[in-house]
This record gives C-alpha cells, sequence and structure tokens, in this order.
C-alpha cells in the first residue's frame, strides 16, 4: 500500500457517486473532443479555401455589368493607375462592345428568344438595322423583329476569356497577339461554322477587312459566338482610344491581396467596382469561422464543466472524511501526502471519465462536425454566384467554394487528441487544488474532540 | 522523561477566550502508566493534544528527553508524532476502509518502516494484541468495539514510541472489555517500558495505575500517588 495505490482504492468506496462523477465527466471530456474536432476541422477547411481562393483583384468600372447598366468605361490612365498599384503583378484589360448587322458581314449566330428580344426593347428603333419596313399598327410596331447581334470582346489576353479559368482552346489556326494591333480576330466555333469562316478567311467590321486567325471554342453559346480581338484594335476602330471595361488585375501573393483592394478602392472611389476572389472566399467561410467560435465556447465551457464537477466531488469528499484526514496526520501522516492521496483519489475518477469520454467523443465527434456544418449552410451558398460578365471562371471557383463548404471532414488528429488530453488533466489539477487546501486547514487535533 | 512546565492553552471563540489549561506543570518518568481524570470540558483532552504535538500550547513548555516540542516546527511536529507518540481514540478511529492489517501498515508507513518490513511487523503487532490472522484482514466495521481498539493499540505501537496518549480508550466498551483493554496497556508499560497517559472516567481503572492526575477548569487540582 502506499499513497497511490490508497487514493485509487478510495475512488470506489462509494461505487454509485464515483460512477455518476465518472459518467458526468465522461460527458464533459467527450464533449470537450468533439467539440475540439470540429473546431480543428472547420478551420483546416477555412485555411484551405482561404489559400485556393487564388489572387485576382476584379476591377470594373461603376455601373457597368457585362453588357447591362450603363456606366463609363476606364480611361488609359485609370488603366495605368490600376497597373502602378502595388502588387499587382499583371493585368488583363477588356473592352466590349457588339456588332449589329449594319457594323458587319457576319450573321449573328445566336437566336434571340424572348430572354433577347426583352433585353433588346429599350433599343431605339434607330439604332436597330432592320426596322420592320411593314410597320402597322399591330404588336409589331411596338416590338419590332430585332436581329440579334454579335459580341465582341477586346482583351490583351485572349486566354480571359476561357470559362475554364485556364488558356482558351483554339479548335483550328492561331491564337492572336492581345498586345497587338493588328486586324485580326479569333472568332468563336458557332459563330464561324454559321459564316463558313476558317483561318485565312476574311470578313468586314466597322468598315474594315478583318483576318481570321483562328477558331475557339468554350463550349459557351454566347461565348462561342462571339469575336475577340487584340484590345488595341477594338479601341482603334470603335474610337474608344484607350478605354476599358473590365480589368482583372493579378496580385503577387495572397497576403497582399487585402492591401491591392484597399489600395484601388483609395484610387477609384466610388469610380468603381471593385471585388476580389479572396474576399468572396472569405465570406463564404464567415459562417464556419462562427461554427469554429461556437466549438471553442463549448470547449472552455465543458473544460470548466468538468473542473466544477471535479472540484464540487473532491470538495464534497475531503469534508466528509475530515476526521479521516485527522487522524492521518495525527498518526503522523504529512499534510503533502493526504494531498497526494486525494489527487491520486480524483485522478483516477478523472482518468476512468476521459477514457470513457474520450471513446464516446470518437463516436460522437463525426456527426456532431458534420450537423454543426450542414445546419449553418442554407445561409451560405446565396452569397455566392451574383457576379456576371466576362468574369466567368472567377465566378465558377467560388461556386466552387460553395460546394465545398458542406464538404468539412472531420478528422481526429494526434494535436487534437493530445489536447484533449492535455484538458482532461488541466480538469483534474483544477478540481483536486481547492480540496487540497481544504485538507492543509484540517488540524489534527479536532480528532480528539468527541462531538 | 517527560516533564511539563506552565502550560496555558486559551482557544479564541465566538463568546470569548476560553482557558482550556491553565499554568498546568507535571513531571511523568519514562515507563509510568499515568491516569488523568476530571469532568468533561475540564481540558484532558486539551492536554494530551498538547503533549502530543497535535496543537501548540499558548505559553509554557512541553520537554520530552530534553526536546521542546512545543518550539518544533510543523514538519518536526508531524515527524515526532510519527515516531514518538502512540494515539488511542475513544471512537478507534481506524481507516474504514483499510482491513485491520493495512491500517497497522500505515502507521509502519509514516514511521519510516521499509515497504517489504511492514507486513510481518504488522502481523507480528495484531497477534500480540490478541487480533487473530483472519480478524487482521478484515475492515474495521467487521469487527467488534473491543478488536477496534486491539488493533487501534497495535497501530499505536507500531513505531515502538516513547508516549502512548489515550483518550478515555475504554469510554465505548462495556466494563468487562474495558477492564481487557486497561490490562493490555498495563502490561505493554512493564514488558516495553513505554510511557502511557491515559484519561479515564472510570476511578477503578485510575485506581490501578502509578499515579493518577485531576484536572478541574483547566487546572491541575490534586496529584494522587505521588
Ligand atoms: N478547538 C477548540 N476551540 C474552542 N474551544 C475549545 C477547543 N477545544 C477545546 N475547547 C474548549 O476547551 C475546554 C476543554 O476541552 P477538552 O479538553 O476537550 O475537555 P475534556 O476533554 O476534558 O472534556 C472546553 O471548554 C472546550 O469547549
Ligand atoms: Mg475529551
Amino acid at each position: 500500500m502506499n499513497v497511490i495505490s490508497r487514493g485509487v482504492k478510495n475512488s470506489m468506496r462509494s461505487p454509485l457517486r464515483s460512477g455518476a462523477i465518472v459518467l458526468m465527466l465522461a460527458i464533459s471530456i467527450g464533449l470537450i473532443l468533439s467539440m475540439l474536432v470540429a473546431r480543428s476541422s472547420v478551420n483546416a477547411k477555412i485555411a484551405d479555401v482561404k489559400s485556393s481562393a487564388g489572387t485576382l483583384v476584379t476591377i470594373n468600372p461603376a455601373g457597368i455589368n457585362g453588357f447591362a447598366g450603363g456606366g463609363t468605361p476606364f480611361t488609359s490612365d485609370q488603366l495605368a493607375t490600376i497597373k502602378a498599384t502595388p502588387h499587382i503583378s499583371s493585368t488583363t484589360a477588356t473592352l466590349s462592345d457588339q456588332l449589329g448587322s449594319t457594323d458587319t458581314n457576319l450573321t449573328s449566330s445566336l437566336e434571340l428568344g424572348s430572354f433577347g428580344e426583352r433585353q433588346q426593347r429599350f433599343d431605339s428603333p434607330a439604332a436597330s438595322s432592320s426596322t420592320s419596313p411593314t410597320a402597322d399598327s399591330t404588336s409589331a410596331a411596338t416590338r419590332p423583329a430585332f436581329t440579334p447581334r454579335t459580341a465582341v470582346t477586346g482583351t490583351t489576353n485572349p486566354d480571359s476569356v476561357a470559362t475554364n479559368g485556364g488558356s482558351l482552346t483554339i479548335s483550328s489556326g492561331s491564337t492572336i497577339n492581345g498586345s497587338g494591333s493588328d486586324l485580326v480576330a479569333l472568332v468563336g466555333t458557332t459563330l464561324a461554322t454559321k459564316n463558313s469562316l476558317t483561318p485565312g478567311s476574311t470578313f468586314t467590321a466597322y468598315g474594315k477587312t478583318i483576318t481570321v486567325s483562328g477558331i475557339f471554342t468554350t463550349g459557351n453559346t454566347f461565348q462561342d459566338s462571339g469575336i475577340i480581338m487584340p484590345l488595341a484594335t477594338l479601341q482603334t476602330l470603335t474610337s474608344q482610344p484607350g478605354d476599358v471595361t473590365h480589368v482583372i488585375a493579378k496580385v503577387d501573393s495572397s497576403d497582399n491581396v487585402n492591401a491591392v483592394v484597399s489600395a484601388l478602392k483609395t484610387s477609384f472611389g466610388d469610380k468603381a467596382d471593385i471585388t476580389s476572389e479572396a474576399e468572396q472566399a472569405a465570406t463564404s467561410v464567415a459562417s464556419l469561422s462562427n461554427i469554429a467560435n461556437l466549438a471553442l465556447a463549448g470547449v472552455i465551457g465543458a473544460t470548466i464543466a468538468g473542473a466544477v464537477i471535479v472540484l464540487l466531488a473532491m470538495v464534497m469528499i475531503v469534508r466528509e472524511r475530515r476526521r479521516e484526514i485527522g487522524v492521518i496526520k495525527a498518526i503522523g501522516g504529512t499534510s503533502q501526502k493526504v494531498v497526494a492521496q486525494f489527487v491520486a483519489e480524483a485522478l483516477t475518477l478523472t482518468i476512468i471519465g476521459a477514457i470513457v469520454g474520450l471513446g464516446l467523443g470518437v463516436l460522437v465527434s463525426g456527426p456532431m462536425t458534420s450537423s454543426l456544418v450542414t445546419s449553418s449552410q442554407s445561409s451560405t451558398t446565396a452569397t455566392t454566384g451574383t457576379n456576371r460578365g466576362p468574369g466567368r471562371a472567377f465566378e465558377r471557383g467560388l461556386g466552387q467554394i460553395g460546394t465545398n463548404l458542406t464538404q468539412v471532414t472531420s478528422s481526429i488528429t494526434p494535436q487534437v487528441f493530445a489536447s484533449a488530453i492535455g484538458i482532461t488533466l488541466l480538469i483534474a489539477i483544477i478540481g483536486s487544488a481547492v480540496p487540497a487546501w481544504f485538507i492543509s486547514r484540517i488540524r489534527p487535533a479536532e480528532v480528539l474532540r468527541s462531538e | 522523561m517527560l516533564s511539563v512546565k506552565n502550560l496555558t492553552k486559551s482557544f479564541n471563540s465566538p463568546s470569548g477566550t476560553v482557558k482550556a489549561l491553565e499554568d498546568v506543570s507535571l513531571d511523568v518518568d519514562t515507563g509510568q502508566f499515568v491516569s488523568i481524570i476530571g469532568k468533561s470540558g475540564s481540558g484532558k483532552s486539551t492536554l494530551l493534544s498538547m503533549l502530543g504535538a497535535l496543537d501548540t500550547p499558548t505559553s509554557g513548555n512541553i520537554h520530552v528527553d530534553d526536546v521542546d516540542i512545543a518550539k518544533l516546527s510543523s514538519a518536526k511536529q508531524t515527524a515526532y508524532r510519527a515516531r514518538k507518540i502512540g494515539f488511542v481514540f475513544q471512537q478507534y478511529n481506524l481507516i474504514p476502509n483499510l482491513t485491520a492489517l493495512e491500517n497497522v501498515m500505515l502507521a509502519l508507513e509514516f514511521g519510516g518502516v521499509k515497504s517489504r518490513e511492514r507486513k510481518a511487523r504488522a502481523e507480528k503487532l495484531l497477534s500480540d494484541v490478541g487480533i487473530k490472522a483472519d480478524q487482521q484482514l478484515r475492515k474495521p466495521s467487521r469487527l467488534s468495539g473491543g478488536q477496534q481498539q486491539r488493533v487501534s493499540i497495535a497501530r499505536a505501537l507500531a513505531n515502538r514510541p516513547a508516549i502512548i496518549l489515550a483518550d478515555e480508550p475504554t469510554g465505548n466498551l462495556d466494563s468487562e472489555t474495558g477492564q481487557k483493554i486497561f490490562e493490555l496497556l498495563h502490561n505493554l508499560s512493564r514488558s516495553e517500558n513505554t510511557t502511557i497517559i491515559a484519561v479515564t472516567h472510570d476511578l477503578d481503572i485510575a485506581g490501578k495505575t502509578d499515579r493518577t492526575f485531576s484536572l478541574k477548569d483547566g487546572k491541575l487540582t490534586k496529584l494522587s500517588k505521588s
């Protein structure tokens, strides 16, 4: 028999009470483990989403969104300002325009459909190339039969039109130099088929003859019915020198994205709409951070509960064995020995509670994490995917993030397990400290008092 | 040799200061069997707790073999209790979840006896006070009052103390059993030359001891057979 074995033996002195203490401890330790697991899994996911968010920043003139809305394009000075912003490593500038039937000899490959018709109903009849000559008093007068137009994108980087975020697929011919100013174009595969264009053939636009350099495919019907030209070419042809309607800037490192965004916001004020992938990603993981915080609160709460359980149990036990402690001191036991014996007893209860609780936590942490995550997801998905216009790759990436949020996998790492054990020991120590103080205050002379 | 000089102990209670012992002086020779009598509240237990270093006096000296135990540090007092003193209580005060044997071994542990020697020594002590082998493995709740008091005497003797302090050791026992316990203590003081100081209500028993001190309101009133 030594101090430790007496403590261990004492822990089983009142099986019912010990059982209740162990059960309560097991529940709080189980909760601690599953909350730690939820927290670390969610944090891992947040880090993952943020690191994969990329470093692109989109800058649109205020009010311009694709072909809809108004607004004034950026001037070359404004573009220079963007390029001069620190940490921006490269930019892709784009100018969008549309070719009506008077501007070109090409036939649009787009069917207007009811959506297209509605979009063009505001256009003045003059702007429309083929005002119906048989304009009678029927509904045809208010809804003239418009012809669809052909979208032209002038860009410094033809790859930015690709919908997959990578480089543009050229199905025949070769790509164009975006920074040049030649009268060349890439033609979408649908438009090319409709007008029997192949690399080397020519068409007329803005009164000039343009040579087809290559045919591209994106898989997107709207894109594949369009034309891509070097930015400078389109600027000259449309008499908008230096103007751009869409800029994508690449930041040198993800750490600098926020700085770039705020620098741009300072430069442009309300003249530009600026969005970063990282910003969008941060909004989309906001609910995950809430879960992480909730889980941390859970860990703290369960730790306090566990410590209070041990503390109250040990205080109760010490009070009950007051006389016994006095006797041990009277026959020559030191306070330290008595304290060690009670700590051993508290540790025994805590360790049994921990074994049961950690087992419980392992079983419960998976379902707990996924239920915490799914219950907070409905609000998240709605915040992504509102950006239209040429920044499609960008948008797709965010859509991907949205679906990934529901796929937080809970995993019990050794670190998480170690922290759970550390917290358990903390519980035992806190739970024993106060009773130890009580023990040291018990005077051995009390044993001679007959109450 | 135990020598007490001008021992005073007062307690601060909500109703004022209580003088439990007032200017008590006495000498006890080594190996003597001494009894202390007195009414309830006269300070008998307080005197024993001073002699056993369970508490420190307000003033005065207690010399045991030329060491003033009233002036020892609390760690030294604990060591003094473990090696020099054996306590026997009215309520036996055995540790309830330890067997008779383990109770005696506990005292041996505190006395610094090597762990592998404890068991044999405890068995010898218990059989010397009349506790049989099967009874030695029982917990106190499964022993009679007389048997429990024998176990507690074995525990008190464990470290061959200089002094055994017994506070009404027969108080909870019927007179016949009390008589036997008394005889056990008496024989010990003879064979081991252990000083025994026993508080008792039983004047019959007191009459058989070497000396009897009488306490009244914390003061020593009568020295008989001195
Ligand atoms: N710890 C204490 N605090 C306050 N008063 C005490 C304390 N211990 C003893 N007393 C008082 O001291 C007096 C003597 O007590 P005690 O020595 O126990 O008497 P006895 O053992 O002779 O019955 C009593 O009046 C008692 O109330
Ligand atoms: Mg008393």
